[in-house]
């Protein structure tokens, strides 16, 4: 069986995960109940957690899943946004293609041919998209949302200090979309103590993250049955099993960590041991003895009071381990042995081979040992002094049930994760036109005109513009003709992109955006006309703006004479030409915040629509109005329970007016995000909508995979 | 994306609290565990179709192990409760009853979850404030000086489990037995800090309860015959013992990753042998009478030292090898006693709750009035304090007065009926309008009179109805006033027969009431995995 795997499909399926993680968006997020066949019940509002339990069948939700959690591995934090962006995006693409539909294809054409059709249409889409991805948005990322980034270090001094508070609000707004509303500020707190108690210096934190991130199962304990509130930090490092043997110690306490086993065995892997009478078995017997009698006295008399062991030991070893005072720990798992090895810089002690007496060099010292008991369990609690910036502390998670226990340690090791990310630069490429460069200050002062128009507008803009292709054909024509005949005069390009959009009439409100583009083109033509002096630019700007005029009006030229079909040769055409590119590397640096609360979509938003309305390609523009349309959809989701003041369209509009007067936004919200998190996960979220616009077939194959590795077969175009 | 393991897809619900089964069951869940509590509280008999022994009980741990809850929403209330009585042993019904309270009250209410949850919480922090605060009118320090307080807090234990069918004799005896059993675990001279030792439980069963008694030390089970052969002992010396924790039992240890060869001719298991004698014989020459060990004993090495008149014992157990190692440390065994095997175990774990919540009073020395007092009293300084100053809470949460009214009367009565569960003969319950303390009234009570000559102590026994006191009924509205602080010494110095209630058991499940309900109420939506 096959089905369609349009956008169609897509968007049914992304509209069922939305319903389901947008009740866990935000600080008012909700919590979803998870029961496993094994009985087990899990607390999450964690994204990945709920679209994991789902196992959700369709094809197409698996792709999205897999996307989510392939996402997730990378950043550790948005998988919820991932969704509702994705399917926003696919609302906004698919309002798209049913006008044109109506208007280009005549109804007696059969359903099929509809349908391939749609996919070439799909196929041109996910290009523009990938275009967008790769070039347009780390673009104005980087030229126009980096004016507004937060920092969480304080900048005052050379060094980059990270402030206390930034910290805590950056912790606040993570947790108030990952831990139940009313354990938000307690576990943040809880993360950020934990933090600066593990910090040795500024200078470590990287590395504290990296430990913390690497070894967080042995770093965290949970106790259930406990209220949230009794969730604490201790010092030092809490293992998870009981001492073997105890002996009660004071003052420092030196240590030793074996791998192997203390006492000799008859017989070594692949050797082989000749047993000739019952004597010589019994001396043997009496040599180990004496043999592991030795080594723990001698380690009794290097002062060593704590054995650790990753091995189980014999009980000979613990009987001289007793009476010589030292307490063993035994079975350790690798991870805490490597913990430790890290941590403490304590290697393994090598067992002699003589009997003679030596040094023991590889032991460390502990502030205390002693035996930790919560809800009737046994821990080993070592005072570990650290040797590295990384000062050992464990964090005991408590909750009434296990399930609250994993959610909170879930959310504390994603918020780690998160925070690794954050401290780390992030690298934008883009390429900008030179002319461009110049004209960066401009668009903020002649947008004002059309911005304040409110968003149910934007919409009207974005939809309708392809239809209105064909009904200007008229007026086009006459365009191109002035552009053929001025197009060898030395016109500078930004002075007309600067001028035309504030030239552009108020229009009704089925103003549409190519009737802008038209408008725009009579123009700049009518401003050639009148021949106006501006000339002061040099040369090579000059004759960029030529070609650039002849590219747009080809452009046009093409989409009316043969429609979608024949359009991807022209843009390649168009790449050519722009040999005035010049690579431009940027990057979010480290540290990059902005206020929660949805700030970054408005931003963007924002800054979108006015590259929209200034690119020439109508695939461009479209790209980009549904993206920065769909952006929305997140502090709308965020806003949703908000009366009055707080509510979405006062929000939109009180910042939009900030950002047109150059004032600084104001945020209701104190929470920080990072900035690079969210860049991350809306190229991520691009990446899969690209992916599934290519897809135009879903076939449904029942019959047992062959291969382990054929795993790919859902995917089959 | 691999396909190998077809898993099904997983059934996902929205909003579970709307749907009418959960609150049958949840209705359900609650009656049974109201009617069995406190003192008076019915029995339920638990009987496992499919074999097993009847379980008569009305305490939580029991009750809940047993009940097979199916539905995700219950299973988190009971792990929950069940996960505090692991940790506190008491106050288990206190927990579930209250939780499923509030869940009721909030849904009749009608609020959004966002604003129950943050208010609940404000509540909540009221609550736990007012109760570890100095002015706290339901908390007494325990003075350790005397006993009093303490068997009144062990007896009031065990008179709340009526499923160990003791008399009232019955339960002075025990009560006093368990607070001796604990002051025999306190070591005498500590240097810096208290390390408590063990009190086992050695079960007889079939006998009377009055039997019970408290041995200091460890009873280790012998057979008759081995019994008569050393008794009567007649030494004056001390006696010696030797344990051992390894096995006697002549097995050849690990030989190593290797191959061992072994000559024809050679016996390693008579080397063995030789070797374990050869200790049999040490230990004769150093005149151990005890030999104790943990795993098996060869039979060889057993006769040997029967034969030279040393008692030897193997197979003692992991669990007595603790307890052993430690016998110089303060251990005592407590013989119980009772009728059948259903009493004996509602009465060991009676025993054990009581031992338990005895060392967390040693850890964190107050007491709080039971007998529904607490609750009352509580409700009445919640109701009072949100009328005087509801501004502290309303000034930083997005919420109106009525809202907080609503929810403050639904969090009051929530905790008033767990009070109100108390009273199973259909009495009246009422609260004074001075302590705010809560009372019963015989159920064939005449149309009122006089309400001082009815009643006659209130559910804690602090204070008489001889006082001049106002009395309202607990299920009507009444003006909110502000219950009396600050408990007066003479008030519990004078009265000698307290209800008592742990002070850190309550605390914490009040606070695992509140946190439960909360976390059920902000479930949105249940993905069961159908796999």
């Amino acid at each position: 069986m096959a089905a369609a795997g349009s956008a169609k499909a897509a968007l049914q399926v992304a509209e069922v995960l939305e319903a389901i993680v947008s009740c866990c968006v935000g600080p008012e997020g909700r919590q979803v109940l998870c029961t496993k066949p094994t009985g087990e019940v899990l607390i999450s509002r964690d994204g990945g957690c709920l679209l994991e339990a789902l196992h959700v069948e369709h094809p197409i939700a698996r792709m999205v899943v897999a996307c989510v959690s392939s996402h997730l591995r990378k950043t550790g934090d948005g998988a919820k946004t991932f969704i509702i962006f994705l399917c926003h995006l696919l609302r906004g693409l698919h309002a798209i293609p049913d006008k044109e539909q109506d208007s280009l294809i005549s109804p007696n054409i059969q359903t099929h041919r509809r349908h391939w059709k749609n996919c070439c249409q799909w196929k041109f889409i996910s290009q523009a998209l990938l275009r967008f991805q790769t070039q347009v948005l780390d673009y104005i990322m980087g030229h126009y949302l980096s004016k507004h980034f937060l920092s969480v270090f304080s900048s005052s001094t050379k060094e980059r200090t990270l402030c206390r508070s930034s910290l805590v609000s950056l912790l606040e707004a993570y947790f108030c979309g990952r831990v139940g509303r009313n354990h938000h500020s307690f576990i943040s707190q809880l993360m950020c103590d934990y933090f600066f108690k593990c910090m040795a210096c500024e200078s470590g934190c990287e590395e504290v993250f990296e430990i913390v991130d690497d070894y967080f199962v042995e770093l965290s304990i949970g106790v259930a049955g406990l209220p949230v509130s009794d969730s604490r930090i201790t010092a030092g490092l809490v293992l998870h099993r009981d001492f073997s043997v105890y002996c009660p110690a004071d003052g420092d306490i030196r240590i030793v960590l074996v791998t192997e086993t203390i006492q000799p065995s008859f017989s070594t892997s692949g050797s082989e041991f000749i047993l000739n009478s019952e004597t010589q078995f019994q001396t043997s017997q009496c040599w180990i003895m004496e043999r592991t009698k030795a080594i723990m006295k001698h380690l009794q008399c290097q002062n060593v009071q704590l054995l650790l062991s990753s091995v189980k030991q014999s009980d000979l070893v613990l009987y001289y381990a007793g009476l010589n005072g030292i307490s063993v720990v035994e079975c350790l798992s690798s991870e805490e042995v490597s913990l430790i090895q890290r941590a403490v810089g304590l290697s393994p002690f090598v067992l002699p081979h003589a009997s003679s007496q030596y040094e023991i060099c590889n032991t460390a010292l502990m502030k205390f040992c002693k035996p930790l008991i919560f809800r009737s369990k046994r821990y080993v609690h070592l005072g570990f002094i650290g040797t590295c910036s990384f000062i050992p502390h464990c964090v005991v998670l408590c909750a009434p049930v296990q399930g609250l226990v994993e959610q909170h340690k879930n959310a504390l090791r994603g918020a780690f994760k998160m925070l690794r990310q954050l401290f780390k630069d992030l690298d934008l490429n883009y390429e900008i036109q030179a002319s461009d460069q110049n004209c960066t200050s401009s668009p903020l002062t002649n947008r004002n005109s059309r911005e304040s128009k409110p968003l149910p507008e934007n919409g009207s803009i974005q939809s309708p513009c392809q239809g209105t292709v064909v009904k200007n054909k008229g007026k086009l024509a006459t365009t191109e003709a002035y552009l053929k005949v001025y197009s060898n005069l030395v016109v500078p390009s930004i002075d007309l992109e600067t001028y035309t959009p504030c030239s552009t009439p108020k229009g009704t409100p089925t103003d549409t955006y190519q009737t802008d583009e038209t408008r725009r083109c009579l123009v700049k033509t009518r401003t050639i006309d009148d021949s106006e002096p501006f000339t002061e630019d040099n040369s090579a700007n000059s004759t960029t703006g030529n070609t650039r005029i002849e590219i747009s009006c080809e452009n046009l030229q093409v989409t009316k004479i043969a429609g979608k079909g024949s359009k991807l040769p022209v843009r390649e055409k168009s790449l050519e030409m722009c040999t005035s590119h010049s690579q431009c590397c940027s990057s979010i640096p480290a540290g990059c915040v902005l206020p929660v609360g949805g700030n970054f979509e408005i931003l963007l938003h924002y800054y979108l629509l006015n590259y929209a309305r200034k690119c020439q390609q109508s695939e461009e523009t479209m790209v980009s109005m549904v993206i920065a349309n769909a952006l929305l959809g997140i502090p709308q989701i965020l806003c949703k329970s908000q009366k009055g003041n707080y509510s979405f369209p006062h929000m939109y509009v009180r910042a939009l007016h900030a950002l047109q007067t150059n004032q600084p936004m104001v945020s209701s919200q104190t929470g920080l995000e990072s900035v690079a998190s969210k860049y991350q996960l809306l190229t991520s979220v691009l990446q899969c909508l690209t992916k599934i616009l290519t897809i135009d077939l879903v076939i449904n194959i029942k019959r047992q995979p062959q291969k382990v590795y054929d795993q790919d077969s859902d995917e089959e175009v | 994306m691999s396909r190998l393991e077809a898993k099904k897809p997983s059934l996902c619900k929205s909003e579970p609290l709307t749907s009418e089964r959960v609150r049958a069951t949840l209705c359900v869940l609650k009656g049974i565990l109201t009617s069995s509590y406190g003192p008076s509280g019915r029995l339920k008999q638990l009987h496992n179709g499919l074999g097993g022994c009847v379980c008569t009980t009305s305490q939580s741990s029991a009750l809940l192990s047993n009940l097979s809850v199916t539905h995700p929403v219950l299973k988190i209330l009971t792990t929950s409760v069940q996960n505090h009585v692991s940790c506190f042993s008491d106050c288990g019904l206190f927990t579930a009853i209250l939780c499923c309270n509030l869940i009721e009250n909030v849904q009749k209410i009608g609020l959004t979850p966002t604003t129950v949850i943050k208010l609940n919480k404000h509540l909540l922090s009221l609550c736990t404030s007012y109760l570890q605060s100095e002015f706290c009118g339901c908390r007494i320090l325990v003075d350790f000086s005397s006993t009093q307080i303490l068997l009144c807090l062990v007896r009031s234990i065990v008179t709340s489990k009526p499923a160990c069918m003791l008399t009232r004799q019955e339960i002075d005896h025990i009560s006093a037995l368990i607070l001796r059993a604990f002051l025999l675990t306190i070591p005498e001279n500590t240097k810096d800090r208290l390390v408590l030792g063990k009190s086992i439980i050695v079960p007889l069963k079939g006998q009377r309860v009055i039997d019970s008694t408290v041995l200091p030390g460890i009873l280790l089970e012998i057979s008759e015959v081995q019994l008569m052969k050393i008794l009567p002992i007649k030494k004056s010396d001390p006696f010696k013992v030797a344990l051992f924790c390894a096995s006697l039992s002549g097995d050849l240890s690990d030989t190593g990753e290797g191959t061992v060869v072994v000559s024809s001719g050679v016996s390693l298991e008579n080397a063995v042998l030789d070797q374990l004698l050869s200790l049999g014989r040490q230990l004769v020459s150093d005149h151990i009478d005890l030999v104790l060990c943990q795993k098996v004993m060869h039979p060889s090495l057993k006769q040997f030292l029967s034969t030279h008149h040393v008692i030897a014992i193997d197979r003692v157990g992991a669990a007595l090898m603790e307890a052993l190692s430690k016998v110089t440390a303060t251990i005592c065994s407590l013989l119980l006693c009772n009728r059948n095997d259903t009493a004996w175990d509602e009465l060991r774990l009676t025993c054990q709750t009581a031992l338990h919540v005895l060392q967390l009073t040693i850890k964190e020395p107050s007491v709080l009035l039971g007998g529904g007092c607490t609750e009352t009293h509580l409700a009445a300084y919640i109701r009072h304090k949100i009328c005087d100053e509801p501004e502290s809470i309303l000034k930083d949460d997005r919420c109106t007065q009525t809202e907080l009214h609503l929810l403050t009367e639904a969090f009051c009565s929530a905790l008033e009926s767990v009070a109100g569960s108390l009273e199973h003969d259909g009495g009246e319950i009422l609260t004074d309008m001075k302590y705010g303390h809560f009372w019963t009234a015989q159920p064939e009570s005449p149309s009122v009179v006089n309400w001082s000559d009815l009643l006659s102590r209130c559910g804690c026994g602090l204070y008489t109805s001889q006082e001049e006191l106002h009395w309202s009924f607990l299920k009507t509205t009444h003006p909110p006033f502000a219950p009396q602080t600050c408990l007066p010494h003479e008030a519990v110095g004078s009265a000698n027969n307290l209800t008592l209630d742990c002070f850190t058991a309550k605390l914490s499940s009040l606070q695992v009431a509140v946190e439960t309900a909360n976390l059920i109420l902000d479930l949105s939506y249940i993905i069961e995995d159908k796999n």
